[in-house]
Order: C-alpha cells, then sequence, then structure tokens
C-alpha cells in the first residue's frame, strides 16, 4: 500500500514534467512555426514581386514591338528558380503574349484577373502563389507578367519542423525524466517517507516514531516538523491517558477488594446469626412440642393456647431465616446460564399451587414456549416467588385468573406475571421491591416480604429489570426483563 | 415622389449603362481587328524614339521631337493620329513631311519612302550628319548604310538594325531595341 503511494506521487511528479516541458515546446513550435510562415510567406512574396518586374522591364520592348519570342527568351531565365511552376505575359487586352512552364505537361494559362488600378497583386491558392504585375511603360501599362510559384516548399518546411519538434520532444522528455528522478529525491521521497511513518503510527498505534526531518526548508519540512510535533503532543497525551487509566483502575481493584471482603463479611455475619438463631429455635421447638404432647392435660385450653402461639411463632420465625438464607444465597451463588423454558417452569409452580387448594377456582394462562438464556435455579425462584405471589393476592376472589406471558420490545423479550388480585396502591410501587417492607398486614395475607426483594436481586444479577403496575383490587403485573440491556 | 425620382434615376442610369456597353462592345471589336501595315510602322516610328539616345546633335535645340518623312508619304494621317497627343521625354512628338533633309534639321526619326531609293546615298550621308535616325521600308536598307529596316516576317512586321551606322551618326540605340530585332548588323560577338 505504502508503495503504490510512492509510485504514484512520484509518476505524478516525472508526468507533470513531461506535461509541461511538452506544452511548453509545442507551444513555442507553434509560435515559431506560424511566425516562419508568415515571414516566408513575406518573402516569398517579395521575391516574386521582384522576379515579375525584372521580367516586366525587360519585356518591354518586346511588347512595343511585338514580339513574343524575345519575350519567352526572357520568361525562360526562370528555369533557374525552380519553385515558379509556370508564368507568362498578356497584353493590356488580356491577350496571351508569352508563356513558361516549368514542367512540359503543366497547365499554363490560368490568368487570374489583372490588379484593378494597382500595380501589383497576388493570391495564396491552396498550393500555389500567383502573383500579376503591370508592366508600365512611361505612364501606360502595356501588360501584364504573372508567376505562379508552388507552395510544395512550405509543407517541406512543416515536415522539416514536425520532425525537428519530435525529435527535440523525445530529448525533452528525457531530459524532463532525468530531472524528476533528480527532483525525486528531494520532493517525493521525504513525502513517501511521512507516509510510511504516518501509516505505522495508525496501524500499529505507535507514537514513539518520529519522520526522518530533511535539510530543505521547503514545505515538506514544515510538514514534517508539524507532524512530529503532533505526535510527541499525542504521546504526552496518551502517556498521561494511560497513566490515568492506571491508576483509576488501581483504585477500582482496591475498592471492588475492600468492598468484596466486607460484603463477604457481610454475608459471612447474616449467614452464622441466621444459621445460628436457627439452634435455639429448633430447641424452643422441640420443647414446645414435647410440652405439648406429655403434658397437655396439665395444662388448661389458654395454656395450650399460649403454646400453640409460641410453636406458630417459632414455625415463622424459621421461616424467615429460610428466607434470609435463601436471599443471602441469591447473592452469592455463581452463575449459569443456559436455555430455558420459562413456561414449562410456570405450568409446574401452578400445577403444584392448585394441588394445594383444588378448591380455588384459578384460570391459568401461558404461551408454550418462552425461552430463556438465563440461570435456571435462580430463574426457578424468580417463577416461584411471582406465580405464588399471584396466588395469594387473588386468594379473596371467588374466580381469578392469572397469567404469564411475554412481550417483544425493541427486540428485547419483556416477560409479564399478571393477575386480577386485590393489587397495589400505584403510589406505594418503590416500596414493593424493598426488603421486610409490606403493603399488606400479615393478616390479609401472610408472607415475610423478602419474596420480591429476592426476584429483583436475581433480575439484577442477571443485568435486567423489573417493575411492577397495579391498583387497589385492579390487579398487578410484574414485568421482567433477563437479558442485559445492551444498547445502553 | 421621392419614389418616383428614384425610379427616373434608375431607369436613367440603366440607358446610360447600356449606351457604355454599346459603345464598349464597339472599341472592343475596333482592337480585336488587327492593325493594318502602316498602322504598325507608324506605332514603330513613334516607339523606336524611345529607345534612342541623340548625343551632340543639333536635335537637342529644338523645342519638339519631330518624326519626318521623306518622299512619297505612304501613312496619310495615320502617322498624325499615331503621335497625336505623344511625348518623348519632355517633348511633344510631332509628325512632318519633308521633300528633303535639307528642309528641316529638327528631324530625329526620318522615314524614307521607297520613291527615295534613287537619293539614298546622299540621304543617308546628310542623315549621318544631322545624327538623325533613318528607317525604310526600301529592301536591304540596312545593308546600304541605313540604320533600321522594316522587315515583313510571316505576317508581321519585324526591323534589322545596322549599329555602325547608327554610332556614327552619335545615336545610341538601348540594348531592348536590339533585343527584339530580327538582325543586328556589326553586333559584338555576332
Amino acid at each position: 500500500m505504502a508503495v503504490g503511494y510512492s509510485r504514484s506521487i512520484s509518476r505524478k511528479l516525472t508526468v507533470m514534467n513531461m506535461l509541461v516541458s511538452a506544452a511548453a515546446l509545442l507551444l513555442a513550435c507553434a509560435a515559431f512555426f506560424a511566425y516562419d510562415q508568415i515571414t516566408f510567406r513575406q518573402s516569398l512574396v517579395r521575391t516574386l514581386s521582384a522576379q515579375a518586374q525584372i521580367i516586366g522591364a525587360n519585356s518591354i520592348s518586346a511588347l512595343i514591338f511585338n514580339d513574343p519570342q524575345s519575350a519567352t527568351n526572357t520568361l525562360s531565365a526562370l528555369k533557374s528558380f525552380p519553385n515558379i511552376a509556370s508564368a507568362g505575359i498578356i497584353t493590356s487586352d488580356q491577350r496571351p503574349f508569352a508563356q513558361y512552364s516549368r514542367d512540359a505537361g503543366d497547365e499554363v494559362l490560368n490568368i487570374p484577373a489583372p490588379p484593378d488600378g494597382r500595380l501589383e497583386a497576388y493570391w495564396f491558392r491552396a498550393t500555389h502563389l500567383v502573383l500579376v504585375h503591370s508592366i508600365v511603360f512611361q505612364g501606360k501599362t502595356l501588360g501584364f507578367v504573372y508567376l505562379r510559384a508552388d507552395l510544395h516548399e512550405l509543407d517541406q518546411r512543416l515536415k522539416r519542423y514536425a520532425a525537428i519538434a519530435f525529435v527535440v520532444l523525445l530529448l525533452s522528455l528525457l531530459a524532463a525524466l532525468i530531472v524528476s528522478a533528480l527532483f525525486r529525491r528531494s520532493v517525493a521521497e521525504p513525502i513517501v517517507q511521512l507516509a510510511e511513518v504516518a501509516r505505522a503510527v495508525s496501524q500499529d498505534n505507535n507514537y514513539s516514531v518520529r519522520a526522518a526531518p530533511t535539510a530543505a526548508q521547503d514545505e515538506i519540512a514544515l510538514l514534517i516538523d508539524a507532524f512530529n510535533n503532533m505526535l510527541q503532543q499525542i504521546q504526552h497525551r496518551d502517556n498521561a491517558l494511560q497513566a490515568a487509566h492506571d491508576e483509576l483502575e488501581e483504585r477500582v481493584e482496591e475498592r471492588t477488594r475492600e468492598l468484596v471482603s466486607s460484603n463477604r463479611e457481610l454475608e459471612a455475619f447474616s449467614y452464622s446469626v441466621s444459621h445460628d438463631l436457627r439452634g435455639p429455635l429448633e430447641v424452643m421447638n422441640g420443647f414446645s412440642y414435647v410440652l405439648l404432647k406429655s403434658y397437655a392435660n396439665q395444662l388448661d385450653s389458654s395454656g395450650k393456647e399460649c403454646l400453640q402461639s409460641i410453636r406458630a411463632a417459632a414455625r415463622r420465625m424459621s421461616e424467615l431465616i429460610d428466607d434470609l438464607l435463601n436471599l443471602s444465597r441469591v447473592t452469592t451463588s455463581v452463575m449459569h446460564r443456559e436455555e430455558i423454558d420459562l413456561s414449562s417452569y410456570a405450568r409446574a409452580i401452578m400445577e403444584e399451587l392448585c394441588r394445594t387448594a383444588p378448591e380455588r377456582n384459578v384460570e391459568f394462562v401461558a404461551p408454550m414456549q418462552v425461552k430463556a438464556y438465563a440461570d435456571a435455579r435462580l430463574v426457578q425462584i424468580v417463577m416461584q416467588n411471582l406465580l405464588e405471589n399471584a396466588w395469594k393476592y387473588t386468594s379473596h376472589h371467588d374466580r381469578a385468573r392469572i397469567e404469564f406471558g411475554f412481550e417483544d420490545k425493541d427486540g428485547r423479550m419483556i416477560c409479564f406475571v399478571k393477575d386480577d388480585g386485590s393489587g397495589f396502591d400505584p403510589r406505594s410501587t418503590d416500596r414493593l421491591f424493598q426488603p421486610f417492607n409490606r403493603l399488606h398486614t400479615s393478616a390479609e395475607f401472610p408472607g415475610n416480604g423478602i419474596g420480591l426483594a429476592t426476584v429483583r436481586r436475581i433480575i439484577q444479577r442477571h443485568g435486567g429489570e423489573v417493575w411492577a403496575e397495579g391498583a387497589v383490587e385492579k390487579g398487578a403485573t410484574f414485568h421482567f426483563i433477563l437479558e442485559p440491556n445492551r444498547g445502553t | 415622389m421621392g419614389r418616383d425620382l428614384g425610379a427616373r434615376a434608375i431607369s436613367r442610369y440603366l440607358v446610360f449603362l447600356l449606351f457604355l456597353s454599346l459603345f464598349g462592345a464597339q472599341t472592343s471589336h475596333t482592337q480585336q481587328t488587327h492593325p493594318t501595315e502602316s498602322q504598325v510602322k507608324a506605332a514603330y516610328l513613334y516607339n523606336f524614339g524611345k529607345f534612342v539616345t541623340w548625343t551632340g546633335t543639333n536635335a537637342g535645340s529644338s523645342a519638339s521631337f519631330d518624326i519626318c518623312v521623306l518622299g512619297k508619304d505612304p501613312f496619310g494621317v495615320v502617322l498624325d493620329s499615331t503621335v497625336a497627343g505623344g511625348n518623348i521625354g519632355e517633348k511633344r512628338v510631332t509628325a512632318k513631311k519633308i521633300s528633303s533633309l535639307q528642309e528641316s534639321d529638327h528631324c530625329r526619326i526620318v522615314f524614307i519612302s521607297s520613291s527615295e531609293q534613287a537619293r539614298l546615298k546622299a540621304i543617308l550621308a546628310a542623315a549621318k550628319a544631322g545624327g538623325t535616325l533613318t528607317v525604310s521600308d526600301i529592301p536591304h536598307f540596312a545593308d546600304k548604310g541605313g540604320m533600321i529596316e522594316f522587315v515583313p516576317q510571316e505576317n508581321r512586321i519585324r526591323f534589322e538594325v545596322n549599329l555602325p551606322a547608327t554610332e556614327e551618326a552619335g545615336l545610341t540605340l538601348s540594348s531592348e531595341l536590339l533585343k527584339v530585332a530580327t538582325r543586328v548588323i556589326g553586333k559584338t560577338g555576332n
């Protein structure tokens, strides 16, 4: 590629040199030839005029004493002028008087009209110059001499000039070639080198190279200096940018390390707390069970109720701990994306829910295949939470409809779980996904407020989004996107 | 009105053109006819004067350039009409009829009629003394000491020149004249 560039610029220089010299030469030749043609014609007319005058003067007595032979003799002197094709003398009343023809077969008589009142006249024809000169003796016009000269000498001159011009053109083109070869060193080569450096810079992003400076003080030297300056500035900025980048990266790494360690500590803490809480809870659960079974007859009904309440609270606390452990697992577990069918998950979960309460009248709608590329275990948790919510918040209605589906928006698949249950106050949408934040009392709907927080955590780990729409007693719709947004 | 005038002017001009063309045809017709022998000879007599130089003679004193006809005149009015209005050098050309050279010593050119053949010797001697160019159509005139002799040749009038005779009379003949002569007696290298 760089070779192609170098060829092109030196070739352009050579062609330019040659064209300029050829054009100058041709113009000069044309001008010179035109000048020569004009002067040659003028001198031809002058020569012919002089010859006509001499012949005219020598033919006066022949005309006066009517001696054509003498006039013919005079005309025959024209033999020594090979360019004169024919000549003749005509009397004042335009009778042919004497004739001369260089070549025997040449047509002689094509007498042009004599000059009207003038002493002399001439006409340039395609191949001839015709000149007519009046023979005047003592104020009286005795007759006219006409001379016809070949112009083929003009053609010969033209040919000679063309040949000379051609040879000179060849020589000057050769000279232009040599000169441009010399100039190439001082003009083309620095540019070629500069181009080579520029290519190296743009291809290899190597800003440390520099174009070799030239000794000349011309625009190319200026260009090379400016280019080198530019490279230096770029190198400076590149270095500064790289330093800033490195520093930033280092800081990010440091922060990440800190975050990871504190996160780990926190998780370890919450895990151990949850785990350690479970031990005393199991003790409470076990001994309350023993109390209920073995000492039931020693307790009155109110005591039994108290015991039942303690057991229910312990069970709820156990569930809470399970959920907390789940949430913590969701945050820490390793993600593994694979192709899954969301629809089959939804059906399985709904079947299970229907089995737990076969008396409920719930219509479930879902399309056959909803393919997604996500972590199967985590998505299972998302579907479980959303469908259980829908199931739960429609439980106060006699008839219910739960729909799982998806729609395509700008190439991203948006899944949704929609119910026609008790819904929620749209002003509280922000609080929906916060852990332990509940819009309903446990008396209305049981739950601990971890589910949607877990859903959001999973969706966020997938790089997606989740949001809710709804109104009181108008049902709720939960939308989620599992794929990360590549557009922004 | 103006249009009428214009039309009249044009028609008058056309008539004039017609007249001119008729007249022109007339003149060109007369030019086409061959001149008579005496017309040619008269013209030659007149033109000889243009090619001859007279030196040291009495001729210079005369106010006019006289062309004389000696003896019986064969020209009539032809010579008079030929020289009419003509000039040679500064002098007006006149034609004269004379009976002897002694009658007038101003003659530059004398045409000797064939009627004077008997007195030729005396006439030539007188002409030589007076520096007069002698011209005649008497046969062998040039051989007999005359200067220019008219010779008929191929239906044309030519002339012969006796160069020593002219030189003896102090006349110089132009080489142009000698060039068109049929014969030049005494020409160097001839």
